[in-house]
C-alpha cells in the first residue's frame, strides 16, 4: 500500500517538473509574518508586489510566506486585516529571507472586520465557499448569553445553518452536523458542544482564527463530506505577559500568556467554567445537584533555532451533570497537538503533527437496585507530514500524507446489570496521500487541482457481520493484528478563478470527498450520548461530490463585497436506520443490522455582501437551498426532505461604531422552518391515541426569526488595565420560535387533541466584563 | 426518568422554556383501518378490536368496523371466528387461554381485502413480586416500581410492563428486553405515572402488568414509545410503528402472557 501510495506521488510530480524549468531568472523572498506586539504568527496575511499586484502571496496558516521576484529594485506592500500596512524597499540580487512584523492598526480594532483581508482577495484565489473568521472580529456581535461563540458566528454565513436554536451543531449545504471536519490545532473535536449544544467547546478567548471551508477544501483536508472547520489557537504572546479574562452570566474566563524566553518561545493557559451550579447550590432544593462544565487550553512554543520551531497544545473540557445520587454523568474531549514546522529551504516548508482525541462519556445510574454505568469512547492518534513547496511565483504544491488509527468502544453497560451482547472495541485505520497544486496559468486564470487517495482499513479484534437489507449474508473473523477490508477512494479537488476585470471574478469547483466515520444520532441536536461507529463490512464510506460556480464583485476599492455561489451536491451511502430500532444501550446484538442505507442531494444559491471598514460594518447573507434523502426502507423508498431543509434562510449583521467608546451591534435572523413530519390523523392504540403519518418530513415548523442587540464599552486605551463592557439582549421583540412541537391529549378537554409549541430563549439580557493588562 | 432529566437539565439552565397552544392547519386524513389484537394466556375472552382512525381537529372517537370477519387460528388445527360485540370489538368464542409456544394467526376480511397477522405466545416467566424504590429529585421524593422477575437463560425474552396508579386512566408503558441483563434477576425499575397530576403518595396503589412478547411486538411497542419522546432538539422523525399485520392496516397482534400484581404506597 505504501509503496502504491509513493508511486502515485513520484508520478504526480513528475507531471509538474516541467514547471521547475520555466521558474529561472528569478530569486525568492521567504519568511514568516508575525504581530510585533506579541510575535503572534499571523494567518493569510497579503505579500504583493506594488509594481505589479498580480504578483504576490498570502502567508500560510503556519505564518510562512516565499515568493519568486524578478531581480531588481522594488517594493513589496504587506497588508493584513487590522493592521497598518506596510511597504518594504527591496533590492533583490540573491534569495532573500525576510521576517516581517506587523503593526496592530489602532482604528482598524474597532471595526469588525469579517473575513478575508480589506483587499480584493476575494477575487483572486480559486478557492471556493470559504470563509475566514478573525476571533478578535466577532468580539462584539450579541450571542446568547453573552458567550460568544466561533460556532455561533459561523451560522451567520451563508450555507450554514444551525441545528436547532441556540445550537453549537450545525449543517453546512445540506449535509448532517457529523459531515463537518472540525480542527483544533489540527486534532479533530468529536463532540464540539456542551451542554446538550448550546455552548459551543471552543473558548473563543484561546483561539486565533478558524476557517471554514463548505465542501471544496483543497487536497490536504479529507474525512468529512460537508465542510471543514480548522481552529488555530493562539501561540501566546512572547514579547510580554498578558492577562485576559471575562465574567459573564453563564461562565468566567481567564487566559495568561506571556513569553518563556522574549523572542523565542511563549506560553498561553486559558480557562473556563461555567457557574450556574454554584448559586443553584445556595438554594436546599438543588444543593445536591451538580451542572456545570470547564474548558482548558493549553499552548506553548519554542523556537530551537531560526528554521525550527515545535508547538505543544492540548484541550481538556468537561460536562458535569448530576442529580443527587441517582444519576451522574459527565462528557467531554481531550486533545494534544506536538507540532514541528521547519523552514526547510526558500522554498519549502514543512509541517509535522502527531495529533491526540479522544471523546467519551460517562454515565452512573444508581438507586436501591440498580449501580451502573454506560460507557463510550472514540480515540484518534493522527500522524501528519504536510510540505509546501513554493516552486515558482506560478505554482504552490502543497503535498503529503496523514494516517489515523482509530479506537471506538461501542457503548457499553456495567455494574449489577450488564449488556448480554459483549461488544468490543473496534479499531481501524485511515491514511491518505495528496498533493494539491495552485497554478496561476495567465494573469487572469488561477487553477487549484488536487488529488487525495485515502484508504480505510478494518483492523482485526472483533468479529463483523455482513448484512444485506438487514439480513445477515455472513461474517468475518478478525483476530488481533489481522487487516480486513481496505476501502480506497480517490477524490479529485478543482478549483479556478477567471478575473474578469480589476473589480469582478467567475469561479467554479468540482470537489469528492469521502467519509468513514459516522454519527448515529436521533436527535438533531446531538446528545453526548450518539455514537460513532466506523465503515465496516455493511457500512460503506459516504461519497459527496459537490459542483459549485461563483461570481465576486467588489466595489468602492473593496470597501464592498459581493459573493455569489451557486451548488450541487450529490451524497452516496447516506445511513439512517430502521423505525423501532435500539441504537442507545439496550441495543441488541449488532446495531449494523438496524442500519439502512441511501442517497442525498443538495443545492442552493448563497449570496453574501459585506461592507468591511468604515463606522458602520456589517454584512447581509442569504441563502436558497433544498437537501433531500432517498434510503431504501424509509418514505416508501422516495425522495424527502432532509430535517435540516430550509428554504430561506436570511442574516444581517450590522456593527456601528458610535464613538471611540461605545460601539453597538445587532443582528437579524430569518429563515423558513425545519422539515418535520406532522400528524396526519389518530387512532387509539391500548386505549391511548397515536398518531398517524404520512410523507416524512413533508411539513414545516413555523418560521424562525430573531433580533439580537448589544452594546459595547470600553474605557479609554493606554492604561495599564483595560476593560470592557458588553450588555446584550438576545431575541430583542420576544419572538417566541417553536424549539418543538408536540401533539397530545388535551388535559383540559378529555376526548380531544392539541398542539403545543414550547419556545425557548425570548429577552435574554445578558452582561459581559473583558478585562486586559 | 432520561426525558425527565434531559429536560429538567435544560430548563434549569434556561428557566424561560414556555408553552403555548397552536393551530397547525394540518393535514386532515381519516378512515385508515386499525386492527388491535391480543391473545393472553389468561382464561377470558380475548378481544380483536376493528376501528379508522380520524382527522386530527375531530374527538377522540373512533369509528368502529361491526362487518368484519375476523379468524384466529394456531398452528395446531384450532379455528375461531370471532364475534362482535360493541365498540369495534370481536370476542373469541372457541379460544379461551392462549398457549405458551403456539403461533396464532390473524385473518381479518373486510371489504374485500385480507389483512393477516402471526405471533408467537413467548414462555412465561413469573412476575414474583414488586418493590417501591424511592427517588429524591430536587428535594421531592417520587417512587419508581420494581417488578421483581428472573430473566430466563436463554436469550430472546421481550416484555412489555403497563404500569397503572390508582386505575387512572394515566398510563407507563414499558419496553424492556434481555438486550441486557440476560438470565439474571432484574435491575430495572419503572415509572409510575402520575395521578391526577400528582406523584403517588401513601395509600395509593400502583399496579403492574407483565406481559411476555414477541420480536415484532416489542419492535412495534419500542416505535410507539420512540414517538412521544421529545428531548431538546426534538426527538426522532416519527413514522407509523413498523406493524406485523400485512394489507395495509395500522396496530398489532400480539400473543402473550399476563400478569398483574399490586402495591400500596406505603
Amino acid at each position: 500500500m505504501q509503496k502504491f501510495i509513493s508511486c502515485i506521488l513520484v508520478l504526480v510530480l513528475v507531471l509538474f517538473i516541467p514547471t521547475l524549468v520555466l521558474a529561472q531568472h528569478k530569486y525568492s523572498l521567504s519568511g514568516t509574518v508575525k504581530d510585533k506586539q506579541n510575535g503572534e504568527l499571523l494567518i493569510g496575511v497579503v505579500i504583493r508586489l506594488e509594481e505589479n499586484p498580480r504578483l504576490g502571496t498570502l502567508a500560510n496558516e503556519y505564518g510562512f510566506y516565499s515568493l519568486s521576484l524578478p531581480e531588481g529594485n522594488q517594493t513589496i506592500v504587506v497588508s493584513y486585516i487590522g493592521y497598518e500596512v506596510q511597504k518594504i524597499k527591496l533590492n533583490i540580487t540573491n534569495n532573500l529571507k525576510l521576517d516581517i512584523f506587523l503593526e496592530p492598526s489602532s482604528v482598524a480594532i474597532d471595526e469588525v472586520v469579517i473575513s478575508d483581508k480589506k483587499s480584493d482577495e476575494n477575487l483572486s484565489t480559486p478557492q471556493m465557499g470559504t470563509e475566514v473568521l478573525n476571533i478578535k472580529s466577532i468580539e462584539k456581535l450579541p450571542v446568547l448569553f453573552g458567550e460568544k461563540d466561533i460556532l455561533k458566528t459561523i451560522q451567520l454565513l451563508p450555507g450554514i445553518k444551525s441545528s436547532s436554536e441556540g445550537n453549537s451543531g450545525f449543517s453546512v449545504r445540506g449535509g448532517a452536523v457529523d459531515q463537518n471536519l472540525i480542527l483544533l490545532d489540527e486534532a479533530p473535536v468529536y463532540n464540539a458542544s456542551h451542554l446538550f449544544g448550546f455552548f459551543s467547546t471552543f473558548n473563543s478567548d484561546a483561539l486565533k482564527d478558524a476557517t471554514i471551508i463548505k465542501g471544496n477544501a483543497p487536497a490536504q483536508y479529507g474525512g468529512r463530506l460537508s465542510s471543514v472547520l480548522d481552529i488555530k489557537m493562539k501561540d501566546g504572546n512572547n514579547q510580554n505577559f498578558v492577562t485576559n479574562g471575562g465574567i459573564g452570566l453563564i461562565s468566567s474566563r481567564l487566559s495568561v500568556e506571556g513569553p518563556i524566553k522574549k523572542d523565542k518561545s511563549s506560553f498561553i493557559i486559558s480557562g473556563r467554567r461555567t457557574y450556574a451550579d454554584l448559586f443553584l447550590g445556595l438554594t436546599e432544593q438543588f444543593r445536591e445537584n451538580e451542572l456545570f462544565f470547564y474548558d482548558l487550553n493549553i499552548k506553548a512554543n519554542a523556537q530551537i533555532n531560526k528554521n525550527n520551531r515545535i508547538y505543544l497544545s492540548g484541550y481538556f473540557g468537561r460536562d458535569i451533570l448530576g442529580l443527587s445520587d441517582n444519576f451522574n454523568t459527565n462528557w467531554g474531549n481531550a486533545s494534544g497537538t506536538l507540532r514541528w514546522s521547519s523552514i526547510m529551504s526558500k522554498k519549502l516548508f514543512s509541517n509535522t503533527a502527531l495529533t491526540y482525541s479522544n471523546y467519551n462519556y460517562d454515565i452512573n445510574f444508581k438507586n436501591e437496585v440498580i449501580n451502573v454505568t454506560v460507557r463510550s469512547k472514540i480515540q484518534d492518534w493522527n500522524l501528519k507530514k504536510d510540505f509546501s513547496w513554493y516552486i515558482s511565483d506560478n505554482h504552490f504544491i502543497r503535498f503529503g500524507t496523514n494516517t489515523i488509527h482509530h479506537t471506538i468502544s461501542p457503548t457499553t453497560i456495567n455494574g449489577n446489570l450488564s449488556s448480554s451482547f459483549a461488544r468490543k472495541s473496534r479499531t481501524s485505520l485511515e491514511k491518505a496521500i495528496y498533493i494539491n497544486d495552485d497554478h496561476k496559468v495567465t494573469n487572469k486564470l488561477t487553477l487549484s487541482y488536487g488529488l487525495r487517495l485515502s484508504a480505510f482499513t478494518i483492523l482485526g479484534g472483533d468479529t463483523y457481520n455482513i448484512y444485506e437489507n438487514g439480513v445477515l449474508k455472513d461474517s468475518v473473523q478478525l483476530a488481533k493484528g489481522d487487516w480486513g477490508k481496505t476501502y480506497f477512494n480517490l477524490e479529485p479537488r478543482f478549483s479556478s478563478n477567471y478575473r474578469i476585470n480589476q473589480v469582478s471574478s467567475f469561479k467554479a469547483a468540482y470537489s469528492r470527498n469521502t467519509q468513514n466515520l459516522h454519527l448515529l444520532s436521533n436527535s438533531t441536536s446531538g446528545n453526548p450520548t450518539d455514537q460513532w461507529i466506523g465503515s465496516s463490512y455493511t457500512v460503506k464510506p459516504e461519497i459527496s461530490d459537490q459542483i459549485s460556480l461563483g461570481y465576486s464583485r467588489n466595489f468602492d476599492d473593496n470597501n464592498y463585497e459581493i459573493n455569489t455561489e451557486v451548488y450541487y451536491k450529490n451524497m452516496q451511502n447516506q445511513i439512517d436506520y430502521r423505525n423501532g430500532a435500539d441504537i442507545s444501550f439496550n441495543a441488541g446484538k449488532d446495531i449494523e443490522a438496524d442500519l439502512l442505507f441511501g442517497r442525498g442531494r443538495a443545492y442552493g444559491l448563497e449570496f453574501i455582501a459585506k461592507k468591511k471598514s468604515g463606522k458602520l460594518t456589517g454584512w447581509v447573507s442569504y441563502t436558497l437551498s433544498k437537501t433531500e434523502r432517498k434510503i431504501d426502507g424509509i418514505n416508501n423508498n422516495q425522495w424527502y426532505n432532509s430535517r435540516l431543509d430550509r428554504t430561506h434562510d436570511l442574516s444581517v449583521v450590522v456593527t456601528y461604531l458610535l464613538s471611540p467608546k461605545w460601539t453597538l451591534s445587532g443582528l437579524f435572523v430569518y429563515n423558513t422552518g425545519n422539515a418535520v413530519t406532522y400528524p396526519t390523523g389518530k387512532y387509539e392504540i391500548n386505549g391511548q391515541t397515536i398518531f398517524h403519518y404520512d410523507s416524512r418530513n413533508a411539513d414545516r415548523m413555523p418560521a424562525y426569526h430573531r433580533l439580537d442587540l448589544s452594546a459595547t464599552y470600553e474605557a479609554k486605551k493606554g492604561k495599564k488595565l483595560q476593560g470592557s463592557w458588553t450588555f446584550g439582549v438576545y431575541n430583542a421583540y420576544g419572538r417566541q420560535n417553536a424549539y418543538f412541537i408536540e401533539f397530545q391529549d388535551n388535559p383540559d378537554r378529555e376526548g380531544t387533541t392539541r398542539t403545543l409549541q414550547t419556545s425557548l430563549f425570548r429577552w435574554i439580557p445578558s452582561i459581559t466584563y473583558n478585562f486586559k493588562f | 426518568m432520561k426525558k425527565l432529566i434531559i429536560v429538567s437539565a435544560v430548563s434549569l439552565l434556561t428557566l424561560t422554556a414556555c408553552e403555548k397552544e397552536i393551530d397547525l392547519n394540518l393535514e386532515n386524513k381519516s378512515g385508515q383501518l386499525v386492527i388491535e389484537g391480543n391473545i393472553s394466556d389468561k382464561e377470558e375472552p380475548h378481544i380483536v378490536r376493528v376501528t379508522r382512525s380520524v382527522a386530527f381537529t375531530q374527538a377522540n372517537q373512533y369509528p368502529a368496523v361491526s362487518n368484519a370477519l375476523v379468524i384466529i387460528s394456531d398452528n395446531l388445527g384450532m379455528i375461531d371466528t370471532l364475534k362482535y360485540t360493541s365498540d369495534g370489538n370481536y370476542n373469541t368464542e372457541k379460544l379461551k387461554a392462549g398457549v405458551s409456544g403456539r403461533t396464532y394467526t390473524l385473518k381479518v376480511l373486510l371489504d374485500g381485502k385480507t389483512y393477516t397477522a402471526q405471533s408467537e405466545l413467548p414462555e412465561k416467566v413469573p412476575l414474583t413480586g414488586l418493590k417501591l424504590i424511592p427517588m429524591t429529585f430536587l428535594g421531592n421524593t417520587n417512587y419508581d416500581v420494581l417488578p421483581e422477575y428472573t430473566d430466563p437463560p436463554t436469550l430472546g425474552n421481550n416484555y412489555a410492563f403497563i404500569v397503572r396508579a390508582n386505575s387512572k386512566k394515566g398510563i407507563v408503558f414499558e419496553i424492556e428486553s434481555d438486550n441486557l441483563g440476560n438470565g439474571v434477576a432484574n435491575q430495572r425499575d419503572l415509572d409510575i405515572p402520575e395521578d391526577d397530576g400528582d406523584s403517588v403518595k401513601k395509600g395509593d396503589i400502583v399496579y403492574v402488568e407483565m406481559r411476555s412478547i414477541d420480536k415484532n411486538i416489542h419492535t412495534y411497542y419500542t416505535a410507539v414509545n420512540q414517538l412521544t419522546s421529545n428531548g431538546p432538539g426534538g426527538g426522532i422523525s416519527p413514522a407509523n410503528p413498523p406493524t406485523n399485520i400485512s394489507g395495509g392496516a395500522l396496530g398489532y397482534f400480539s400473543a402473550h402472557t399476563s400478569q398483574i400484581l399490586s402495591i400500596v404506597v406505603e
